[in-house]
């Protein structure tokens, strides 16, 4: 399975944005391949749905959908598929990847809309978390 | 040799070919012509005392004279293609490792009838089924929920 | 016997070989100390110093003299101690600083003097002394540490474990255990029992106590504690020698509240816990030192936790409030806390059924109704549990939402605010031990406030106060004089017509203790004038002596009353439109409109979950910090001992977050901000485990032209082990219920 990251190393960075685009749409698909392998190594059948992670995944590169400089989003790609290698490779435990992708998927997609503007630091703190 | 052959010649005679295959089979003389373990087991076996045979099937033997000191006990396996160690219930452990004199089947009179499980030999290895799992594990079918309080259900308003 | 003993024995007798280094190896000695075997010679060496460095009292004990003169001087160990007449040895060796070791010892319990583990030396006494028992004499000399006071002890240890079972390891008591630790400092290193050990039955004594008789040592300690501090006769000795054994005469369960006492003073594994039994080790489990608030007693417990859970709940030493007991309902009603818990906010959708929403949701939607109604139909109701804290923050939010209808259950429709000693205990909880009358109205202590009743037991019995006790007939654990069940009783007291008036009159320390179920009666001002002519006929309150109690059902009450949460008028719940109910579960709930919208902040699914509309999780007092005030105004706090479950808050929290989403945003958001506000409405608040007493007595209050009614004293708690929201989702208490309440 892990056959074609075994050969990954650093690419030369992204001329432009749109090579960076480009690139960014691979590490998705790769990370779309890759998720069937992630559900057989850790037992993910029963907890998480692919289409769920596919969003996960989705979302995590949506997060960062501002940044336009090349280089970050390729430093940004790096590290996305540093985590990913980990995954495949069994290298995280099952334990990870439900902690940060299944149950802990509110803080990624959680935006701070407009609604949140204007409200104290107390009212942050006691929507994000009980010990505050 | 010879005797070997004339006796075999005559259980044929006796019991008809095919019922003597299937008795060869059985008693393992045809996966010992593969397994030289089994077979060496088989010569010694010959002019071997039969101690006892356990509740699995497995075969004690002691021959004393000439054989070397230590080698005098042995066990015959019941399963002639899949044996280990770990087959010999503890009853007979002690007798086959020279730790008592007394056999199994003295020391299983000793044995309390209310508790003490039944000997089960090690499976590890054997097929994920016999992978032990801890508690907690996500392959342990056992407890799944770990929440150390019950939150209360609006469904009973 | 060994060969060789027998041998040495006869070589000895007949004065074959000198008796010297051989022999004295050849005899098998129990002895480890190898001095120990020439006791008189150790005994010549072991010299008293003149000058010796001062030692401390065990457990920084201080001693009291109620009388000078009555000092008397003794010697422990050479140093010389001056305690009062008619100390035991014991104690005039713990004022020394040297603790005995000892088994049927206990200082709150009559000394029985069976155990002999106290066995210590005077000097001029043929045989070792069993300290307990023994009064100090002037002049006495104590050894304590003498070969003989050694040797006495390990003998005495190895007789106890005798028959003591070798089953620590499976033993609820180990890391606890007595026996354990004192075998370890002051028992032999070796047994020279071989013969089998004696087993005794198991009794049953419900489900509370778990009992392994064959583990006991015949202290005695459960047969004192159940008849002089329980006041039931549950418990006592069967047989003699060594088919001695503790039991229920007949197969019956212990039904005292204090039961679960006997836990604790049972110094093996013989009385351990049921519901705690197998469950933990002791040196796994935090302890947090908190206190109590299943009833208005405010009982120091420490909560031993591990982990999130709740593992038990044990008493913590305070002289002024629980001693070292606590009733078997604080004890036991920790597996509450992990039933029934709410973890996440709801919001009941239009078909009736709940759905848990995100806390910004559920304070959207309550921020959104509380806008639509007058504020006049606003109303918010403190729950019996509820901390200082969080009703202070209710109540400033609601009136910042224009309304003043906040209050706290149990204080009735028109609470008394203005005069504090018109609701707390103005005899303070440890004063009540100088009273020699009380007047009981319309309470019963035992079940409202279990350690306030032990504590007027502990009167009776000492001193044979008279109690009288004016409402339903009940079972009080001492001797009573039941005068009557309804107001007119108090009124003949008041006018002098009643035998018991004069019994009142004539006494030193006269005690009144009015209890909280009279604030729900509507002639409740006129009982309390009764009750104040009572009290000035028989001069109650005076400047050394204020004997006019009112005994408080719940924690929450006293702080409410003090903060001044009290109704507009009783009648406001009717014509409420939105109702705040934080904790309260005994609000009458029929009583609320059909198209009220009812907000239920609080952390067990209880009778306010069912007719509420949104749900906002809270913490419960075991994981929060909050001030509560107990029914003498000592004023306490919770620790957090474990974290709280789900999605839930801190109350006063959940009311600040409510506010700034309604607009109406409360000046304070930490909980030393709450408190400097809590400063300026109740200063006493702050004032942390002190006892804030009234100053103002009842003379100032305006004159009540009410009448009493007829209507007998009721049953105000009718359900001991039940009685709030924690209690009723535990499953110990509801076997308590079920099985004990029945007898």
């Amino acid at each position: 399975m892990a056959h074609w990251m075994k050969n990954l190393k650093v690419q030369p960075n992204s001329t432009s944005l749109e090579e960076a685009r480009k690139r960014t749409f691979e590490f998705f698909r790769l990370a779309c391949r890759s998720i069937p392998s992630i559900m057989e190594i850790y037992n993910l059948q029963d907890v998480v749905s692919p289409s769920q992670l596919r969003s996960t995944v989705a979302s995590q590169i949506r997060k960062n959908s501002h940044v336009t400089n090349p280089k970050v989003i390729d430093m940004l790609l790096f590290k996305g598929m540093e985590e990913l290698k980990n995954f495949v490779d069994h290298a995280k435990q099952r334990h990870h990847i439900i902690g940060q992708y299944v149950v802990g998927r509110k803080g990624l997609v959680q935006d701070l809309g407009p609604k949140d503007e204007g409200i104290s630091n107390f009212l942050k703190n006691f929507y994000n978390s009980k010990y505050s | 040799m010879g005797s070997v052959v004339r006796s075999a010649l005559k259980a044929i005679k006796e019991k008809g070919l095919t019922s003597f295959v299937r008795e060869l089979r059985e008693e393992g003389y045809l996966s010992a012509l593969l397994d030289g373990n089994l077979m060496q087991t088989k010569i010694h076996n010959i002019g071997a005392t039969l101690v006892g045979v356990d509740k699995f099937g497995n075969k004690y033997y002691e021959k004393l004279g000439d054989t070397q000191y230590g080698r005098h006990r042995w066990v015959e396996y019941a399963s002639k293609n899949r044996y280990n160690a770990s087959q010999v219930p503890p009853e007979w452990h002690g007798w086959l490792h020279f730790v008592t004199d007394h056999t199994g089947d003295e020391l299983l009179l000793l044995k309390p009838k209310r508790y003490g499980l039944e000997h089960k030999e090690n499976l590890s290895g054997e097929g994920d089924q016999y992978i032990y799992h801890s508690k907690g594990h996500s392959l342990n079918p056992g407890q799944r929920d770990w929440t150390r309080y019950q939150p209360w259900q609006p469904t009973k308003a | 016997m060994g060969l060789g003993l027998l041998a040495s024995r006869t070589l000895l007798r007949s004065g074959k070989i000198q008796p010297g280094n051989f022999t004295s190896l050849l005899r098998r000695c129990i002895v480890s100390t190898t001095e120990l075997q020439n006791a008189e010679a150790a005994q010549a060496q072991a010299q008293p110093d003149t000058d010796l460095p001062k030692r401390s009292p065990v457990g920084g004990a201080r001693v009291h003299f109620p009388n000078p003169e009555d000092a008397i001087e003794v010697f422990v160990d050479g140093y010389p101690v001056k305690i009062p007449k008619g100390m035991t040895v014991l104690q005039a060796c713990e004022i020394a600083g040297v603790d005995i070791p000892r088994f049927c010892y206990h200082s709150r319990l009559s000394i029985a003097g069976n155990c002999r583990m106290c066995l210590v030396e005077v000097e001029k006494s043929p045989k070792p002394v069993a300290s307990c028992a023994m009064p100090a004499l002037p002049g006495m000399k104590i050894k304590t540490d003498t070969p003989i006071a050694k040797k006495a002890r390990e003998g005495v240890m190895e007789f106890l474990l005798m028959n003591h079972p070798l089953d620590c390891p499976i033993c609820d008591q180990g890391g606890e255990c007595d026996l354990q630790d004192q075998s370890m400092a002051f028992g032999s290193d070796r047994g020279r029992f071989t013969e089998t050990k004696r087993s005794v039955v198991d009794k049953n004594l419900g489900p509370l106590v778990k009992t392994v008789m064959t583990r006991c040592i015949q202290c005695t300690r459960c047969v004192r504690f159940a008849t002089e501090i329980a006041g039931v006769q549950d418990l006592g000795m069967l047989g003699r020698g060594s088919g001695e054994e503790i039991g229920t005469y007949v197969e019956r369960l212990m039904t005292s509240e204090l039961s679960g006492n006997v836990i604790d003073i049972c110094p093996v594994g013989a009385l351990t816990s049921k519901p705690f039994a197998f469950k933990a080790r002791n040196w796994e489990l935090k302890g947090t030192e908190t206190i109590d608030v299943t009833d208005a007693v405010g009982s120091n417990i420490r909560i031993d936790s591990r982990g999130p859970e709740v593992m038990r709940i044990v008493p913590r030493l305070n002289e002024d409030i629980n001693e070292e007991w606590i009733s078997d309902k604080t004890r036991f009603f920790y597996d509450g806390l992990k039933r029934q818990r709410l973890n996440d906010p709801m919001i009941r959708g239009p078909d009736g059924r709940f759905k848990a929403v995100s806390w910004r949701d559920a304070l959207a939607v309550v921020a959104e109704v509380i806008h639509q109604v007058k504020p006049d139909e606003i109303v918010g109701v403190a729950g019996k549990l509820s901390d200082a804290e969080s009703m202070m923050a209710l109540k400033d939010f609601l009136n910042k939402m224009g309304s003043n209808n906040v209050w706290c259950e149990g204080n009735g429709p028109n609470p008394n605010a203005d005069i504090r000693s018109g609701y707390i205990m103005n005899t303070s909880i440890s004063g009540l031990e100088k009273a020699d009358v009380f007047l009981l109205v319309g309470t019963q202590p035992r079940v409202e406030a279990a350690m306030v009743n032990a504590r007027i037991r502990k009167t009776v019995r000492a001193t044979q106060a008279k109690v009288g006790y004016v409402g339903p007939a009940t079972d009080l654990n001492y001797d009573h004089e039941h005068l009557g069940t309804g107001p007119q009783i108090l009124k003949e007291i008041a006018e002098g017509r009643h035998p018991f008036s004069s019994t009142l009159t004539n006494a030193k320390n006269p005690c009144i203790i009015v209890g909280a179920g009279v604030f729900e009666r509507n002639d409740k001002d006129a009982i309390f004038s009764v009750v104040e002519t009572i009290a000035g006929r028989a001069k109650v309150v005076r400047p050394d002596w204020n004997g006019l109690n009112v005994l408080l059902l719940n924690a929450a009450q006293a702080a409410a009353l003090d903060l001044g949460l009290i109704p507009d008028s009783g009648k406001k719940i009717e014509s409420s439109k939105f109702i705040y109910l934080m904790g309260a579960d005994d609000v009458n709930l029929e009583k609320v409109p059909e198209d009220a919208f009812v907000v239920y902040q609080g952390h067990h699914g209880d009778r306010g979950v069912y007719r509420a509309n949104v749900i906002f999780p809270a913490s419960a007092f075991s994981e929060k910090e909050g001030t509560y005030v107990n029914t003498e105004g000592c004023v306490q706090t919770t620790v957090p001992a474990v974290p709280t479950v789900g999605d839930a808050r801190d109350d006063w929290k959940i009311i600040r977050a409510l506010s700034e989403v309604a607009g109406a945003c409360l000046p304070y958001d930490s909980l030393s901000a709450i408190r400097s506000r809590m400063r300026t409405v109740a200063p006493n608040l702050l004032n942390i485990d002190e006892r804030q007493p009234a100053t103002f007595s009842y003379s100032l209050k305006p004159e009540s032209h009410q009448e009493t009614g007829t209507v007998p004293f009721g049953t105000v708690v009718e359900n001991f082990y039940m009685t709030d929201s924690i209690t009723r989702a535990s499953k110990v208490m509801a076997q308590c219920r079920t099985l004990l309440l029945k007898i």
